[in-house]
């Protein structure tokens, strides 16, 4: 049974420092590709096991074998080459996909895991995807004359990825489009090729949205073909939830309550005043509750403290609303 | 003659470890294992080598690469008294960031911002180097103000510490001096207030050096003609693909120097040679020879380095085969 103001996640965990060791060896051919996934089947397992621990809801499996949300995706479709290296921000560097060839998918991408991950639950674990949109735009594209057709081309990828989840158990498939809020004129693009993404699908289907000038594009976002939009409320500059006031969220909303850029631990009480703000303008059933976006720039140690509180604080709200019911 | 030439940034790592010297030495100075001298030693010498990297592609006006520039803003106004540098911020439509600049107190810059960086980059240069400074409106426009209350007051100090910095630039021999200001193209309604603020600027603007304001992340679409009106020699636009730019670039004459981006600089497809030259038949015609240099449309830190040695190198290919053809004719 799921409770009201179900506990979440956004997707990624951090990795521990033995997978991230792993991952430098394999990477200059110092271990085998088997004995990586050992370790990521390692990490993998302590995820689930800690949030089974804390009393999360609907699991995800902490996506110990992506480097990168769009990396990992176009290193498995077909069509993709990776570029050189190309700045971010500061010392950081990353490894550009470069669309070459019609996009396609070769095989499952994400289903073995999504499986492993299940397996060792009885709770439902998210099935996790990026979004057509974001692939598109985080990419180089040297084969499809414009923005348009590579998107349409990878969400009929992303789709029959989405299908392949469905199939095997997944009760929540989550597309992340983060790269949504850059351009707002290209919104209607996002929601045709979500629509692709999402098409026949029963389960119920999540976006998470990031780095907002949500401003811009709201309430239009609200035609996004999803179930449930997931934003970052407590990093936002904006005052979200005047802007909702304003004009009325008509989805689910996965509500981010802990900042995941910051090393500092927000408290149970400021976790509990963001649902509590929340609750001002959203109904009690519409509200899931996870962090702000993706934890994996944390330690491990950070990200576990965070997801503790959101737990703790979400029990306590529960309780409220159920002694407030009762009156 | 047209010429050719670069925009900004210049990728400052490739592929090879050699090429990957900066990202080394910059994380061995985090974890305190070199100085700061040893690193600025690394900087000078990833400089050097980007600007002999430029020349060896046939670009005939280099920058320095900006190697030593975080982002567009951060590097300026860690060195003006006065912001403060905080968090990171999506830089435009990019998957790049800077880190937003907070105006606290009354700016100055007592000390220059770039001029040790340019005469470093003019001794090592055998072409001309071009200066580069991020605008005062954009500046303005992505920094918080705390303290001015106001955009134009804010924004007219910044420009009156850029102009002192273009005087101090031309001092030291300075030929070129570009300023980008992206920022107008996403507020193209405050063009009056940017006319008043460039107006101050260009008070500050020494006799016979060119001034390039280069207007990229976006299209003159509603500023063009007026544009022209402003006080710079040169303008940098962007003509790569099919831009908007083209269109409105046929629709009234261009009366000032133009630098034209027409090879993609966020894009790692490369241009045929067949596309360039017919560019540059276009451009021809629309502006004369003397007044027209060419150029990708922004600076290449986007690409990965060998797509961007390999853009530079197909460019002035092109062009310099367009120029004996001319000649010969």
């Amino acid at each position: 049974m799921i409770p009201i103001l179900p506990t979440t996640s956004v997707g990624s965990f951090p990795k521990p420092d033995y997978l991230k060791k792993a991952r430098a060896q394999a990477s200059k051919g110092e271990i085998s590709e088997k004995k990586l996934r050992e370790f990521e089947e390692k990490a993998t397992r302590e995820w689930i096991q800690f949030q089974e621990e804390i009393g999360i809801d609907i699991l995800v499996d902490g996506e110990m074998y992506r480097g990168d949300m769009v990396t990992y995706f176009a290193e498995t479709l077909k069509g993709f080459e990776i570029s050189g290296l190309v700045r971010s921000y500061g010392n950081r560097y990353y490894r550009k996909p470069v669309v070459v060839d019609k996009v396609k998918r070769a095989k499952p991408m994400t289903i073995e895991w999504f499986q492993f991950a299940q397996s060792l639950t009885k709770k439902p674990v998210k099935g996790m995807l990026t979004g057509p949109y974001t692939i598109m735009d985080w990419s180089f594209n040297e084969y499809y004359p414009d923005r348009r057709e590579l998107t349409l081309a990878l969400a009929e990828a992303i789709h029959e990825e989405a299908l392949d989840l469905e199939k095997a158990g997944a009760q929540f498939i989550q597309i992340d489009e983060p790269a949504v809020s850059v351009r707002p004129e290209e919104l209607p693009l996002v929601i045709e090729a979500m629509g692709i993404a999402t098409r026949g699908l029963r389960a119920k289907t999540i976006t998470h949205i990031c780095y907002g000038d949500f401003e811009k594009i709201y309430p239009g976002m609200l035609d996004i073909p999803v179930d449930q939009i997931d934003l970052e409320i407590s990093n936002s500059t904006l005052n979200l939830l005047e802007l909702f006031k304003k004009h009325p969220f008509t989805k689910e909303i996965g509500l981010g309550v802990v900042d995941v850029h910051s090393h500092a631990l927000e408290s149970k009480d400021v976790v509990k005043g963001r649902i509590e703000d929340a609750l001002k303008v959203f109904r009690p059933e519409q509200i899931y509750v996870d962090p702000d976006c993706g934890l994996k720039t944390r330690e491990v140690e950070e990200a576990k403290d965070k997801l503790r509180v959101i737990v703790e604080a979400a029990k306590e709200v529960r309780k409220e609303l159920a002694q407030a019911s009762r009156v | 003659m047209m010429n050719v030439t670069v925009v900004s940034h210049y990728p400052k790592i490739g592929d090879t470890p050699e090429e990957q010297v900066l990202r080394r030495s910059l994380a061995q100075f985090d974890r305190k294992e070199i100085t700061a001298p040893e690193l600025e030693r690394v900087k000078d010498e990833v400089t050097r080598r980007v600007i002999e990297e430029q020349i060896e592609a046939g670009i005939e006006v280099v920058t320095d690469g900006q190697i030593r520039w975080d982002d567009p803003l951060t590097y300026l106004t860690r060195k003006i008294k006065g912001f403060r540098v905080t968090g990171l911020l999506r830089y435009f439509d990019t998957n790049t960031f800077y880190r937003q600049p907070i105006c606290e107190g009354e700016l100055s810059s007592p000390e220059s911002l770039v001029v040790k960086d340019f005469q470093f980059a003019k001794g090592a240069s055998s072409v001309p180097v071009k200066a580069l400074l991020t605008g005062p409106y954009t500046l303005a426009k992505l920094a918080q103000d705390k303290h001015y209350g106001d955009l134009e007051k804010f924004a007219l100090k910044l420009a009156s510490i850029l102009g002192e910095e273009t005087k101090r630039l031309a001092q030291a021999g300075a030929k070129f001096v570009q300023f980008d200001e992206p920022a107008l193209l996403n507020h193209k309604k405050e063009l009056p207030l940017f006319k008043r603020i460039w107006e101050k600027l260009a008070f500050s603007f020494p006799q016979g050096i060119e001034t390039i304001l280069f207007l990229n992340f976006g299209d003159l679409e509603g500023l063009y003609p007026e544009v022209l009106t402003l006080p710079v020699t040169a303008l940098g636009l962007d003509l790569a693909g099919k831009s908007e730019n083209w269109k409105l670039l046929r629709r009234a004459r261009f009366t000032k120097k133009l630098v034209a981006g027409i090879v993609d600089a966020r894009n790692t497809k490369m241009e045929s040679e067949e596309e360039l030259r017919e560019k540059l038949e276009e451009l021809k015609d629309l502006v004369p020879g003397n007044n027209l240099s060419v150029s990708p449309n922004y600076g290449l830190e986007f690409l990965p380095r060998n797509a961007a040695r390999k853009k530079l190198a197909c460019l002035s290919k092109v062009v310099r085969e367009f120029r004996g053809a001319k000649v010969k004719v």
